[in-house]
C-alpha cells in the first residue's frame, strides 16, 4: 500500500489494518477495517475492546452517515468499483472539507495510477495499488498549477494571482 | 480576448507531458485499451472509422488569427490539410496518428491551445453566443463568465469522472444564439431590478436518445456566486446521477426522475452547506479576466458607411449583407458570419489554406479575432462596414462568400457514417444533396429562415431535434433511412421537433425537404418563418407534401 | 463444410492499427500479418477459421485495437464487405474520394464503391475484446 508522507512524498508501507469479514470472529484487539454493515452492528463493542477501527464505504454509501463516528475512526476506505466511477472523489472531499476528518482516507478497489493526482487533491492519503511509490509520486506531482481549491489545501491560480499583484 | 499567463501555460504544458506519458504506456502495452480509452477521450482523442480523431478545444468558440494559423499548420503537417468545426465550437482533425498526438499537442500548447476535456465524462468546453462582446442586446460579455467556468472546470479533481459528459452554455442576450436550453446547464446572464448581474440557471437540457429542454432551477443567482452554485449542481449529479445505464446517465434523467423541485432542493441544500469563500470567483480575478475582454478601441465611424451603401447596389454583396452581417454595438460596425456551407461543401469543413486566409482577413478587418458558431460557421465580430466589401471579396477568393446564414443550405451536419464509428447513416452527402436544391439564391431567400439539422445517429451531434427540419439517420436492415422531424428550435423558443412520419430513403431526403419548403411557401402568412407556419398549422399539410411520392419504410 | 453453407458469404478480420489508427485487415500473405489494403485481406470461409487466425495474430509485433470479424459478400463476383459501414472503412469517406485507401483506385476499390449489399447494423459478426 502507498501512503502520503508528512513531507508530501509517497511511501510504500505494510498495511497495519486487516479486513475483518462480516462473519469472522473478532479475535484479539488490533487495527481492522469493517464493512459498513459490520461497523454499524459491532463498532461500539470493538471499540470498547480496544480495537482500532476503519470502515469501508461502497461508492453509493453516504459519508454523512458516518459523521457522528468520524472522530473515533482511524480509516475511511472509499471504494472505486470501477475507476470510471467518480463518486468516491466527492466522498473524500466531504470527509475532509465538511467534516474535517483527519484520519486516513484510503482509495480501494479499481485504483488507477492516472487518477492519483485527482485523488490526492480530493483528500485521499492512502492507496491500495500495485503502482510503485516513484510512479505515484510522479503522477501526483505532475501539475505545478491548479485552478481550484480542494481538500489538499493547494493554492489555486486565482489566489496565486491575487497575492502576486 | 483572454491571453494565457504563465500559470495557464504551465498547466497546459504539464497536461501534454502527462498525455505523452500515457501514450507511451499505451504503445508499450502497460495500459490496456480499456484503461486508456477514458484517458485519451479526456484529451479529445477518439478512434473513429478511419483512424484517430483529435478534437481541439476552442474555449467558448474564440480564436485569434495566430491560433487559427496554428490550427492550419496542424491540419497540413499532421492531418490531411483540413479540419472540421463542430457544434461544440471545437475543431476536429480526422486523420491523426496516436503516436504523433503528443507532438501535435505540444505544438498546440505553444500557441495556447489544447484538447483538454473535449470528450469524456467530464465538464466539456463551455459554449456561448458567437456574437459575445459585439452584440447589441447583451447584458454583459458572456466570455468573461465562460473563462471563469473554463478555469474552474479544467482538471477539476472532483468532477472528472462523472456519470456522463456534461455541457454548459452561456448567453447574455434575450436572443439565444447558444442553444442554452439544450445543455446540461444553460446560463442566461441578465440584470435584476437593482441592476446587479444575475444568472438564470437552467438544468437538464440535452439531446441524444431522450431529448429534454432545460428547466429553470434558479432565478437571480448573484453572478459572483456562480461557481459555488455550479459546484452544488455537479456534486449532486456526481453522487446521484445514474451509473447503471449509459443511456440514463445524463443529468436530464436525474432531474426528471427526482422531479425538478426535489432536484432543486438538493442543490440548494448542498449550496447552503458549502463554503463559498473556497470556490467563488474573487473580485480581483474577475476584474483581471474582464479586463482582457475589453474591446480594443474601435475607430469611430459615421452611422452610415458610404462605401457600404454604395456596394449594396451590387446584388451579390447586397445578399451577403442581408444574410451574413448582423448589427454591432458600436456604430458603423457589423458582425460578419462566414458560411462554411457552400453548395456541395461538407458543413463545417475548412482547409488549411482557408484557415490561413481567414486569419489574414481577421487581422485586416476584425482585430485578429474569429469566433466559431455552434452552427459550424465562423464569425468575424468587429468589422467596420467600410471594410465589408473588401472582406466579401477576400472571402469570395477562397470560396467562402456564401450568403446563406440561417437559410436552408446553412445546414448543421455531424460527420456521420463517412467518419464516425457511432453513426448509422451518412449525414454529409444528405446535407450536400439538400443544399443543391437551394442553389438558386432567389428561391432560398424566398423560403427565408429555415434551419435544417442532420444527425447520423441518435446521439444527435447534428442537433436534429432542434432543427426546424430535423433529419436523423437510421439503419433499416442495413440500408440508410432518414427520419424527419418538424418544429424543433434551439433558440429562446426552444422545442424538440416532432416526428413527421415514416423514415424516407436516402435518395428521397432532398425531395422531402424541398417539398416541405414549397408547401410552406404555399401556406404561409406574411412575416411567418417556416417554423412559425409549422407551429400554426401543425404537421398535416407538411406530411401530405412529403409522403405523396416518397419511398418509405 | 455442409451443403447448406452459402458460397457467396465469407469472413475477413479487421481492426485499427494501434499507433497509426489506420484500418487494417488480416492479410492473406502470411499468418499474423496485417494489411491496410482490403484487396490483400485474407478471406476465411468460416468464422471459426477467422477467429483462429485472429488468435494467432495476437502474437504479432504489429499491435491493433478493437479487432472483429466482418461478413463479406460476393454477389458481384468480387469479395466486398457486406455492410456499408465496413465498405466505408475499407475505402475512406464517400465524400472525399481523394482520401483514404480508395485514393489508389483499382479493380477492387471500384467494386467496393459499386457494391450495394446491405447488412443489418454494422456488419460486425462478433466483437472480440482485445486487451
Amino acid at each position: 500500500m502507498l501512503i502520503l508522507s508528512e513531507d508530501g512524498g509517497v511511501r510504500a508501507v505494510e498495511d497495519r489494518f486487516t479486513v475483518l469479514g462480516d462473519e469472522e470472529g473478532a479475535g484479539r484487539a488490533r487495527p481492522v477495517i469493517l464493512s459498513r454493515a459490520r461497523f454499524e452492528a459491532d463498532a461500539e463493542r470493538l471499540w470498547s475492546e480496544g480495537f482500532e477501527l476503519g470502515v469501508r464505504l461502497a461508492a453509493d454509501d453516504k459519508v454523512e452517515d458516518l459523521a457522528y463516528d468520524l472522530p473515533r475512526l482511524a480509516v475511511v476506505a472509499l471504494e472505486f468499483p470501477k475507476f470510471r466511477d467518480g463518486r468516491a472523489f466527492t466522498s473524500a472531499v466531504l470527509l475532509r472539507q465538511r467534516y474535517g476528518f483527519l484520519g486516513e482516507v484510503r482509495a480501494v478497489g479499481d485504483v488507477l495510477l492516472d487518477q492519483a493526482f485527482a485523488m490526492v487533491r480530493c483528500g485521499f492519503s492512502a492507496f491500495e495499488t500495485r503502482a510503485s511509490a516513484a510512479d505515484w509520486a510522479r503522477a501526483i506531482g505532475r501539475y505545478a498549477v491548479v485552478y481550484q481549491t480542494s481538500a489538499d489545501g493547494r493554492q489555486p491560480a486565482f489566489l496565486a494571482r491575487a497575492t502576486k499583484s | 480576448m483572454y491571453a494565457y499567463d504563465g500559470l495557464d501555460r504551465s498547466l497546459v504544458r504539464d497536461r501534454v507531458d502527462e498525455f505523452r506519458d500515457q501514450v507511451a504506456r499505451r504503445l508499450a502495452g502497460s495500459l490496456s485499451e480499456e484503461q486508456f480509452k477514458p484517458l485519451r477521450l479526456m484529451n479529445g482523442l477518439y478512434l473513429q472509422l478511419h483512424g484517430y480523431m483529435l478534437r481541439v478545444a476552442i474555449p467558448y468558440g474564440v480564436l485569434s488569427s495566430a491560433k487559427l494559423r496554428a490550427l492550419a499548420h496542424v491540419a497540413r503537417r499532421w492531418d490531411r490539410g483540413y479540419g472540421h468545426f463542430t457544434t461544440r465550437q471545437n475543431l476536429q482533425f480526422h486523420w491523426v496518428k496516436l503516436s504523433e498526438t503528443p507532438d501535435i499537442l505540444a505544438y498546440l500548447a505553444e500557441h495556447d491551445l489544447h484538447a483538454i476535456q473535449t470528450s469524456g465524462n467530464c465538464i466539456r468546453n463551455t459554449t456561448t453566443d458567437p456574437f459575445a462582446g459585439a452584440a447589441r442586446d447583451e447584458a454583459d460579455d458572456p466570455r468573461v463568465w465562460c473563462e471563469v467556468i473554463r478555469q474552474w472546470s479544467t482538471l477539476h479533481p472532483e468532477f472528472s469522472y462523472l456519470p456522463r459528459k456534461f455541457k454548459i452554455a452561456v448567453t447574455a442576450s434575450a436572443k439565444d444564439r447558444a442553444a442554452i436550453k439544450a445543455h446540461d446547464i444553460g446560463l442566461r446572464l441578465g440584470r435584476d431590478a437593482e441592476g446587479r448581474l444575475v444568472f438564470e440557471v437552467l438544468v437538464g437540457g440535452g439531446l441524444g436518445r431522450t431529448p429534454h429542454i432545460g428547466a429553470l432551477v434558479k432565478k437571480d443567482l448573484p453572478a459572483d456566486r456562480l461557481l459555488s452554485f455550479l459546484t452544488a449542481i455537479l456534486r449532486v449529479y456526481n453522487r446521484e446521477g445514474r451509473r447503471d445505464n449509459l443511456y440514463k446517465a445524463r443529468i436530464k434523467i436525474l432531474v426528471s426522475e427526482l422531479g425538478l423541485a426535489a432536484f432543486a432542493e438538493k442543490v440548494e441544500q448542498e449550496w447552503a452547506a458549502l463554503d463559498p469563500t473556497e470556490i467563488d470567483i474573487l473580485g480581483t480575478e474577475l476584474a483581471r479576466i474582464r479586463g482582457q475582454f475589453a474591446l480594443a478601441k474601435l475607430d469611430p465611424r459615421p452611422a452610415v458607411s458610404r462605401g457600404f451603401e454604395a456596394a449594396r447596389t451590387r446584388e451579390d454583396f447586397a445578399r451577403f449583407a442581408r444574410n451574413n452581417i448582423a448589427p454591432h454595438k458600436v456604430q458603423g460596425y457589423g458582425i460578419v458570419t462566414i458560411s462554411l456551407k457552400g453548395i456541395g461543401d461538407t458543413p463545417g469543413d475548412c482547409t488549411a489554406d482557408q484557415m490561413e486566409a481567414i486569419a489574414d482577413l481577421a487581422e485586416s478587418y476584425s482585430q485578429s479575432e474569429i469566433r466559431v458558431t455552434h452552427a459550424q460557421n465562423l464569425v468575424l465580430p468587429n468589422v467596420a462596414l467600410d471594410d465589408a466589401l473588401a472582406l466579401f471579396e477576400g472571402l469570395r477568393a477562397i470560396g467562402l462568400a456564401s450568403a446563406n446564414i440561417n437559410l436552408a443550405s446553412d445546414i448543421i451536419a455531424c460527420p456521420g457514417l463517412d467518419y464516425c464509428a457511432l453513426a448509422n447513416a451518412r449525414a454529409i452527402p444528405i446535407a450536400q444533396a439538400i443544399a443543391r436544391r437551394f442553389e438558386d439564391p432567389i428561391f432560398e431567400e424566398a423560403v427565408g429562415e429555415l434551419q435544417v439539422k442532420i444527425s447520423g445517429c441518435i446521439n444527435a451531434c447534428g442537433h436534429h431535434h432542434l432543427g426546424h427540419i430535423g433529419i436523423l439517420g437510421v439503419d433499416k436492415k442495413g440500408e440508410e433511412y432518414y427520419q424527419l422531424t418538424l418544429g424543433g428550435s434551439g433558440a429562446e423558443d426552444a422545442a424538440i421537433g416532432a416526428v413527421l412520419g415514416p423514415a424516407v430513403a436516402a435518395g428521397d431526403v432532398a425531395d422531402a425537404v424541398e417539398a416541405l419548403a414549397r408547401r410552406y411557401l404555399e401556406v404561409r402568412q406574411p412575416e411567418e418563418r417556416f417554423l412559425d407556419t409549422v407551429r400554426r398549422l401543425g404537421p398535416t399539410p407538411f406530411k401530405a407534401a412529403v409522403y405523396e411520392h416518397a419511398d418509405t419504410v | 463444410m455442409t451443403s447448406g453453407v452459402r458460397t457467396d458469404r465469407a469472413t475477413a478480420v479487421t481492426a485499427n492499427a494501434l499507433g497509426g489508427g489506420e484500418v487494417v485487415f488480416l492479410a492473406s500473405s502470411s499468418p499474423s500479418a496485417w494489411t491496410a489494403r482490403f484487396e490483400d485481406a485474407a478471406i476465411f470461409d468460416s468464422d471459426v477459421a477467422a477467429e483462429a487466425a485472429l488468435s494467432a495474430a495476437a502474437a504479432s509485433d504489429f499491435k491493433v485495437v478493437d479487432a472483429y470479424l466482418i461478413a463479406l459478400d460476393n454477389s458481384a463476383g468480387v469479395w466486398t464487405p457486406l455492410s456499408l459501414r465496413e465498405r466505408i472503412r475499407a475505402l475512406g469517406p464517400t465524400t472525399e474520394p481523394q482520401l483514404g485507401p480508395q485514393a489508389r483506385g483499382g479493380r477492387v476499390v471500384e467494386a467496393l464503391q459499386a457494391a450495394d449489399s446491405a447488412a443489418r447494423s454494422s456488419g460486425r459478426i462478433r466483437l472480440i475484446r482485445r486487451r
